[in-house]
């Protein structure tokens, strides 16, 4: 099968052939980015670096994954991240009932990974909002409730920020 | 605002996970992926515990963030995890058949002049590598394969120094004698 060679030659062989790089689906950097953003109880926490939304827990496995959680604290409106996993997307932004639907206002920076994200302030209250995905491509968080009264007919998704005493 | 990440080395990446920045961690798990993912296959024999398994170590490695004591090693840090996972996938599995996991790609894109050498060869090493004891295995890939010095295996595994030496001198010795039985079968 292979040519006889001393022993230490063939070991060498053996280590050149396991240090070949191994192919991992890719789509594993989209399952572990779904997973960290699902929280680890059912409760919103409130510490900064571990409080992601209860909704999230519905986001099993997606093509794509949004988290919303504080950025800041004080007297200002929390900040939240959003982020979308979308590695085909040549431009994403954040559109919803916070910025008037206007795509200028909060376009999403590409990370590696496919990952695209911003942060914006959101004062307590209820919020509509999508993603408008190469400027034509609607899409409505998979891991967040759906808005059911969108009288455009284009697809989104809510998020409802609590008051800092609630 | 938002992320703008480029070339950040793991240290800075870290930083702004912690701060709040859950998609640096992205570029993390990206960076790591594909030298991770060759040890937990070849620690583990079968894909889709390798990748249960490497996926499982980068969601732990986020949780206990907090606990990476050395940001800048953060490489090394995430690999104790992934060992101590695969130790306990491997435990799991360790009744049932293993299955040594052709890297298809690889073989696919090889310049072999015999492509069924190839994988035939691929075989003859996975299954030898199998039948190494899990200890022997892990001590092999974490110094020839992943190509650390003894001293950082001691500290992922908890396990001395001359321990190690032995370990890896009795899993080349068998590695050896497994191949010469596989080439005269």
């Amino acid at each position: 099968m292979f040519e006889r060679q001393d022993e230490e030659d063939i070991v060498e062989r053996v280590i050149r052939e396991l240090r070949r790089p191994a192919s991992i689906d890719r789509a594993l950097d989209a399952r572990v980015m779904s997973e960290i953003a699902r929280p680890e109880t059912g409760l919103v926490a409130r510490r900064p670096f571990a409080r992601v939304w209860p909704w999230l827990a519905a986001a099993a496995v997606l093509t794509a994954v949004v988290i919303a959680r504080p950025w800041s604290r004080g007297t200002r409106p929390d900040a939240f991240q959003f982020v979308l996993v979308a590695p085909q997307a040549a431009s994403v932004a954040l559109v919803g009932d916070f910025n008037d639907w206007d795509p200028t206002r909060a376009p999403m920076h590409a990370a590696r990974g496919g990952l695209w994200a911003t942060v914006i302030p959101l004062p307590p209250g209820r919020y509509r909002y999508a993603f408008l995905v190469n400027g034509v491509e609607w899409r409505a968080d998979p891991g967040a409730p759906a808005a059911g009264d969108d009288e455009f007919g284009t697809p989104s998704s809510v998020v409802t920020v609590a008051g800092r005493g609630s | 605002m938002g992320i703008e990440i480029v070339e950040a080395g793991d240290a800075e990446l870290v930083r702004r996970i912690r701060a709040g920045d859950i998609g640096a961690y992205a570029a993390l798990v990206a960076r790591y992926r594909v030298r991770l993912g060759r040890y937990a296959l070849h620690m583990i024999g079968d894909r889709e515990d390798a990748e249960e398994a490497l996926q499982d170590a980068f969601v732990r490695a986020y949780r206990s963030l907090a606990r990476c004591d050395d940001p800048e090693r953060f490489g090394a840090w995430l690999y104790g995890i992934l060992v101590n996972r695969c130790r306990t996938t491997g435990a799991r599995v360790a009744r049932r058949r293993r299955l040594f996991v052709r890297d298809e790609n690889a073989i696919n894109g090889a310049t072999h002049p015999d492509q069924s050498d190839r994988v035939e060869w691929a075989d003859v090493v996975g299954r030898a590598l199998a039948r190494l004891a899990p200890e022997y295995r892990e001590a092999f890939l974490l110094k020839h394969v992943e190509d650390l010095e003894y001293e950082e295996i001691a500290d992922l595994t908890g396990t001395g120094v001359s321990a190690l030496k032995m370990r890896v001198k009795r899993a080349r010795e068998q590695l050896q004698r497994f191949l010469k039985e596989a080439e005269h079968v």
